[in-house]
């Protein structure tokens, strides 16, 4: 993602804070893709994926003013809200709702490159943190994948990989601290509009 | 308490929406009593593990989802607000406004934090006692179906010296490899001692696995030892250190002869 890219979801923001909707249709057509396809890799369902879509874009539309530039771009705060709503969706199905006929729903096409223009805009963003992932040790990159995508919590991560509770935190806690150093000088520039 | 590695632990928790169990009151107050390293840490760590969002492809919702989002902001409580027209008498009025603002957001955010908390902690006693009643329910089923299994065998073993009073009955199924075990009249046990149950095969005790007996003397105990015993000639109970033995070396308090 590059500065002018950057730059261009910071005015998008800041006019939809003054109720301009047609910004939000613009930043809903350069993002959407990707927090669709990050709704969709945690609940594995169109539908629900699209509700939270519509949620975060909701909250968008009613919070652009506490968008903080300082704690980081744009994508990464419709990464977050997209997160955690599919988790507590997802949580929230596992104390027992039915998961009847979401296998059965007809799933679109997964977006190509040309159809979704943030995506044009985020591949520099996007190699930037697929290198940084695989930078990561294998078990700090397992646990935090089973925490980021399926919301499990620190006992069930020790529980399914036959780690102890204790390694597994620590795993966590090593794993985000070295994405933070390695990401945090485009965070700094990002709140410096560089 | 002074920042350290545990609370940067359970910042990390804290971004990934982990729930943080019996460390997060101790958390809390750290928080509470300011500390500007574990905020800038969690919000640094919401921002970095977005970096696992790059790992997904991008999929194109429906078309007319941005149709229904567009026009469902006719319906937000939240229309247009004009820019104000500020007069330089107004601006206290505007700071205090936003003081009080802030405290709000403040009090709001603390509010939304602990019914979030809320709501997790009865997930996951929900979660618990869904687990729970699984469990059970396999129980049940295992029970089932080793009575109505067709090789069920049912033992009556009577009570021997220093409990003549005790009464049991073992079901039991080769095919399920499982048996049951239903007991009355047990004494209750010194807290390092537990009841073992043997299975007599080829002349030998097997342990079966150990049990307590509840107040009122009864133990209802499944014991799923049998696979590899076959065929069961024998049961057998005797008083042994908790958590069993591999031979018998107390006494023996309930005995009994297989059915023909």
């Amino acid at each position: 993602m590059n500065a002018d890219s950057r730059e261009a979801d910071r005015a998008l923001v800041a006019r939809i804070e003054s109720r301009d909707a047609e910004a939000l249709a613009l930043l809903y057509d350069r993002h959407a893709g990707r927090l669709m396809g990050l709704a969709h890799r945690i609940l594995g369902d169109t539908g629900e994926a699209e509700e939270i879509l519509q949620e975060v874009f909701l909250h968008v539309w009613k919070a652009a003013s506490t968008f903080d530039p300082s704690r980081g771009p744009v994508l990464a705060w419709l990464l977050v809200a997209t997160r955690s709503r599919s988790i507590d969706r997802l949580r929230s199905r596992r104390t027992g709702r039915s998961a009847v006929a979401r296998s059965l729903e007809e799933a679109p096409e997964p977006a190509s490159r040309e159809d979704v223009e943030a995506d044009a805009a985020g591949r520099e963003w996007e190699a930037q943190c697929r290198a940084v992932i695989a930078e990561l040790p294998e078990d700090q990159r397992r646990a935090l994948e089973l925490a980021y995508f399926d919301g499990l919590t620190h006992q069930e991560i020790a529980a399914r990989t036959a780690t102890p509770l204790g390694t597994v935190k620590t795993r966590v806690r090593l794993g985000l601290m070295k994405l933070r150093e390695r990401l945090l000088p485009y965070r700094k520039s990002e709140a410096h509009g560089a | 308490m002074a920042h350290n590695e545990r609370f940067e632990e359970q910042a990390a928790l804290e971004a990934l929406g982990m729930p943080l169990g019996d460390e997060s009151d101790a958390f809390a107050r750290h928080r509470a009593e300011g500390c500007p390293a574990c905020e800038e840490l969690l919000e640094d760590f919401r921002v970095a593990a977005s970096a696992f969002a790059a790992e997904v492809p991008p999929r194109r919702p429906r078309p007319e989802l941005r149709a229904r989002i567009l026009e469902s902001l006719r319906g937000s409580r939240f229309p247009a607000v004009p820019a104000p027209t500020r007069s330089p008498g107004a601006a206290w009025w505007l700071a205090a406004a936003a003081a009080l603002l802030f405290v709000v957001a403040v009090w709001d955010d603390a509010r939304l934090r602990r019914q979030r908390e809320d709501l997790r902690s009865q997930t996951a006693q929900l979660s618990a006692e869904l687990d729970g009643a699984r469990q059970e329910m396999a129980r049940r089923d295992m029970r089932v179906r080793v009575l109505e299994s067709d090789d069920v065998r049912v033992l009556f073993l009577g009570g021997k010296d220093p409990q003549p009073a005790a009464r049991a009955k073992v079901f039991w199924s080769e095919k399920v490899k499982t048996g049951m075990l239903l007991a009355g009249n047990l004494a209750p046990l010194p807290p390092d001692k537990q009841y073992e149950l043997w299975v007599f095969a080829e002349g030998k005790p097997v342990p079966a696995g150990v049990f307590d007996a509840d107040a009122s003397g009864r133990a209802l105990f499944e014991s799923k030892n049998l696979a590899g015993i076959s065929p069961a000639q024998n049961f057998a109970v005797t008083v042994e250190p908790r958590g069993g033995v591999a031979q018998p070396t107390g006494p023996i308090v309930l005995a009994g002869t297989p059915a023909a």
